[in-house]
């Protein structure tokens, strides 16, 4: 691994005068974030300013939008990143009056905006002028209030009969005159990989429109984690948002946020255990994947299936030993891990090192099996094309980016964890389809392989009297009044984010999880409209989401 | 497509046909065994001996889908997966098949809003007898042929696709979209299949002179060539191992299975056109997919693999030993093959597949022709 190469001499990072000479007058006001400066600007001035920040300045990754009520006024904020370099960020704060809190859309700018201020819109209640479809996105349709304001009745029951909700089918019976059906896929259905309905216009068997309806699994995950405290309360929580294995990368993304807000310094040793169990999950989740994306595209629990879910047992197997649960391991802890290593320590290195040995076989037969299979490609390349500027402008991440050209992954960019003193490489192919983003997760698998091998020769090496598992963390963790900070990491569907707000007191304010699922699925009428019913569900398998993740 | 070749087909044959036929002469069928077992004659021998051969012949077929469904495919999946499948009840975990029956026949029959009946109903019904009705010229073997009429094997690809009816009546009546859609493919994709499948077998028929499926089985008895003193057979497979892939591919197709398992498709479509069905309904479809997977294996068997012929043991267990392997090649595929969209699907049909069968025709034609 080696920054200098990564990192192109191009980019420049852009710093915040330049910004602010760029701005000039837009700017009304500075409200810097620990990770980024932050630039107060107008209500009806966004588009321009998200627009000179887009094209002049580089910044081409709008991450995530945060909204938010305080006493005096509603804020939104705009987390913009370069896919380039994303560690040079910039936030867009938008105040809006509490009493019209009306702002403007930030849609033409960036496309992934449509959804997140969707989600603005429905849980705190910010209306986006120009803003192209303004419904609820999360809560159902008939939800009276906006949970996450301030002035929200939580006492108040919400029970709705059926018959007051909007009926999917019902234009479908009013136009007689098209040549178009209407098809509910989902929310139960066999390839939704979840409770995901998409509401879809067929014409003969080909997609025309593809609308995804979410929200199915919305457990208030935001809510829950902003009623516990920072020190031992969230960390149990981002086990259950992306459920596929995936725990100890979403534990990490509280743990990285957490701990730079609040400035608690992590053992090497810690980053390591860290780092070698983050790669563990990963290789588990994108087993899930694979798994699952050939159960889509060969439409039966077949071999590869179950090749796959045997691989991923040993990895889970593995993270049992070491965190002593199998899914939600909640092994994190503020400042490290809960505990070292299991004794006899030999042992558990041999269970690695099993693991590690037979990967290049059961990889082989995954290449056997699926990618050298011409059905398979017939079936997967060129289709489901998501071309490198369309996915920047959903914000896709992880595989979903990679998979179309993008090389950009936080381990490397914006490292964190014990990635940079590892050596390992990021897998990017250009083909843009389906078939792509299947090669990706597989060649991703060999890389988390490197990681976990230079892992445990690190780890076995460690002298005895090194080994510390934890800083000293204070009981309770107070961050000074009004820090705000948003951190990501790379998970296994891509970049998860953590937006906190902290106001003085032992739980967060405003505690906003980016989801790169919802991102990436916002692709994906992209990538299927025109296609074919099965192309669609063979994308939506590429995609990878977990409707925990998307819906949290 | 059968009646169009039934019809353009019929003349050229007969001409040859009779002339064999009338040389060798129909074997001694099923029925005619038993009437003569039983000592009678006439109509009502023609009668008794018919409703008690059909009788055991279906029972076969059901008893070898009854093994076949519950339980072979279970555990042949679970070895291609490696895994233990069905092993609590019973020796080999064999009683799953009666603990199934018994599940699936308690079910509750769901009957939707707004289907259309009695095409509902019936369609279930179809799709198992349409297979079943493709046994009666099937030669099994040790006398175990219940009718050996001229147009034998016409008659079994006539009979097996009436299934697709049962399938539209199916999709059409249910009421769901799913089911609407696939049925709609299970036309497409017969209409796509059936004239390479049919002109391929043509080929066999130019070869054998007859449509009689004893004489076609007969026709294969005959030394290839003999390699190391052991004799291999004229089977058609052998003479002609082209027309044996097409067919094969084509049969897939024909009865549905993997890579060809369009009309279906469980993560596109649900289901296909038997998404709405419970109970006993669900299980005459089950049943008739299996019956239809053998009929498939039956009719490549009597075509390309000599039918019941084969050394030692009897010939009615090489014929279901021919029957088992096709139905162990369409779970192999199932576990190891992808499916193909089904605009993919039609240009294989179309494409491929039809311009190859009828290459192989004329090729046969010119080669039996020049040689014969």
């Amino acid at each position: 691994m080696s920054l200098e190469e990564s990192t192109p001499d191009t980019v420049e990072t852009t710093t915040a005068e330049e910004i602010d000479a760029l701005l000039g007058d837009l700017v009304i006001d500075r409200d810097d974030h620990l990770n980024a400066p932050g630039f107060v600007v107008r209500p009806d001035e966004v588009q321009d300013t998200l627009f000179r920040l887009r094209d002049e300045a580089g910044y081409d990754h709008l991450s995530c939008v945060t909204a938010q009520e305080y006493e005096d006024r509603y804020e939104s904020i705009y987390h913009l990143k370069k896919y380039d370099d994303p560690t040079d960020e910039v936030s867009v704060v938008v105040p809006t009056p509490t009493d019209e809190p009306v702002s403007e859309s930030a849609e033409p700018v960036y496309r992934t905006a449509d959804w997140h201020e969707r989600e603005a819109y429905d849980l705190v209640g910010i209306q986006y002028e120009d803003h192209p479809d303004l419904r609820r996105i999360l809560l159902p349709e008939t939800w009276q209030g906006h949970p996450l304001g301030r002035d929200y009745d939580q006492d108040r029951p919400q029970i709705v009969p059926l018959r007051e909700h909007a009926n999917p089918l019902q234009e479908d019976h009013q136009s007689d005159a098209g040549d178009t059906m209407f098809l509910n896929i989902g929310p139960h259905h066999p390839a939704t990989h979840g409770v995901l309905h998409l509401k879809t216009v067929l014409d003969g068997e080909q997609v025309v429109d593809v609308e995804s309806d979410i929200g199915y699994l919305h457990r208030c995950e935001e809510q829950i984690c902003q009623q516990g405290t920072y020190r031992y309360q969230i960390m149990p929580y981002p086990d259950r948002w992306d459920y596929i294995s995936a725990g100890l990368l979403n534990e990490w993304a509280y743990a990285r946020v957490a701990e730079d807000l609040a400035d608690i310094d992590v053992p090497e040793y810690a980053q390591v255990i860290r780092t070698m169990g983050a790669e563990l999950c990963r290789i588990a989740a994108h087993m899930l994947a694979v798994g699952t994306f050939a159960l889509d595209v060969y439409g039966d629990f077949t071999a590869i299936f179950m090749y796959a879910v045997r691989d991923r047992e040993k990895v889970q197997n593995i993270l049992e030993e070491l965190t002593g649960q199998r899914l939600m391991f909640n092994y994190f802890r503020l400042g490290g891990v809960v505990w070292d290593l299991p004794e006899p320590r030999e042992e558990f290195f041999e269970l690695i090192r099993d693991f590690l040995d037979d990967l290049p076989e059961a990889l082989e037969e995954y290449h056997d099996l699926i990618s050298a299979n011409e059905i398979l490609q017939v079936r997967t390349v060129d289709t489901g094309v998501l071309p490198p500027e369309v996915a920047k402008s959903y914000g896709a991440t992880g595989p979903v980016a990679r998979g179309s050209g993008i090389d950009y992954d936080l381990r490397r960019d914006d490292p964190y964890g014990y990635y940079d003193e590892l050596d390992w490489d990021v897998p990017v192919e250009d083909g843009c389809d389906n078939y792509s983003r299947l090669l990706v997760r597989l060649r991703e698998v060999e890389e988390s392989a490197k990681i976990i091998e230079q892992c445990v020769d690190l780890l076995e090496d460690w002298p005895e009297d090194e080994r510390t598992i934890q800083s000293n963390v204070p009981r309770t963790i107070r961050p000074d009044d009004d820090t705000e900070i948003y951190r990501a990491v790379e998970g296994a569907k891509g970049e998860l984010g953590i937006y906190v707000r902290a106001d003085g007191t032992e739980k967060p304010a405003r505690f906003k999880i980016r989801s790169p699922c919802f991102s990436n699925l916002q692709t994906l009428p992209e990538m299927s409209n025109g296609e074919y019913i099965p192309d669609l569900i063979a994308s939506l398998g590429s995609l990878d989401i977990v409707l925990g993740e998307v819906d949290r | 497509m059968d009646p169009v070749l039934l019809q353009s087909g019929t003349p050229t044959p007969t001409g040859t046909a009779t002339a064999n036929a009338s040389a060798s002469g129909p074997i001694t069928t099923l029925p005619e065994t038993i009437s003569g077992a039983l000592g009678l004659t006439g109509v009502l021998g023609d009668v008794v001996g018919g409703l008690i051969g059909a009788f055991l012949i279906a029972n076969i077929m059901l008893g070898m889908t009854a093994l076949a469904g519950p339980w072979a495919k279970r555990k042949i999946t679970a070895a291609f997966t490696d895994r233990i499948a069905v092993n609590r009840i019973g020796p080999f975990g064999l009683l799953i098949i009666v603990a199934d029956a018994v599940r699936l026949l308690s079910k509750e029959l769901i009957v939707p809003d707004g289907v259309d009946r009695p095409a509902w109903d019936i369609a279930p019904i179809i799709l198992p007898f349409s297979a079943l009705l493709g046994f009666a010229v099937i030669p099994f073997g040790s006398g175990l042929q219940l009718a050996d009429p001229e147009t034998g094997i016409v008659f079994a690809f006539a009979a097996a696709s009436i299934a697709s009816l049962s399938l539209v009546m199916a999709g059409y009546a249910s009421n769901n979209k799913y089911s609407l859609l696939g049925s709609l493919r299970s036309i497409a994709q017969n209409l796509a299949y059936e004239i390479p499948l049919v002109v391929t077998a043509a080929s066999v028929i130019i070869f054998a002179g007859t449509f009689r499926t004893s004489e076609i089985v007969a026709a294969q008895t005959e030394t290839l060539v003999t390699i190391a003193g052991i004799a291999i057979p004229g089977w058609y497979a052998f003479i002609n191992p082209f027309a044996f892939v097409l067919f094969l591919a084509a049969n897939m197709a024909e009865i549905g299975r993997n890579p060809f398992d369009i009309p279906e498709a469980p993560t596109e479509i649900v289901a296909g056109y038997q998404t709405e069905y419970s109970s006993v309904y669900f299980v005459l479809f089950y049943l008739g997919e299996f019956i239809h997977i053998f009929l498939g294996g039956a009719l490549m068997a009597v075509l390309f693999l000599g039918g019941p012929a084969g050394p030692v043991l009897p010939g009615f267990v090489w014929m279901v030993i021919k029957m088992w392997a096709f139905f162990l090649f369409t779970q192999w595929a199932r576990s190891a093959v992808p499916r193909v969209r089904i605009d993919q699907l039609i240009e294989i049909g179309w494409k491929g597949m039809l311009v190859l069968s009828f290459a192989n025709l004329v090729l046969t034609a010119v080669i039996v022709g020049v040689i014969a």
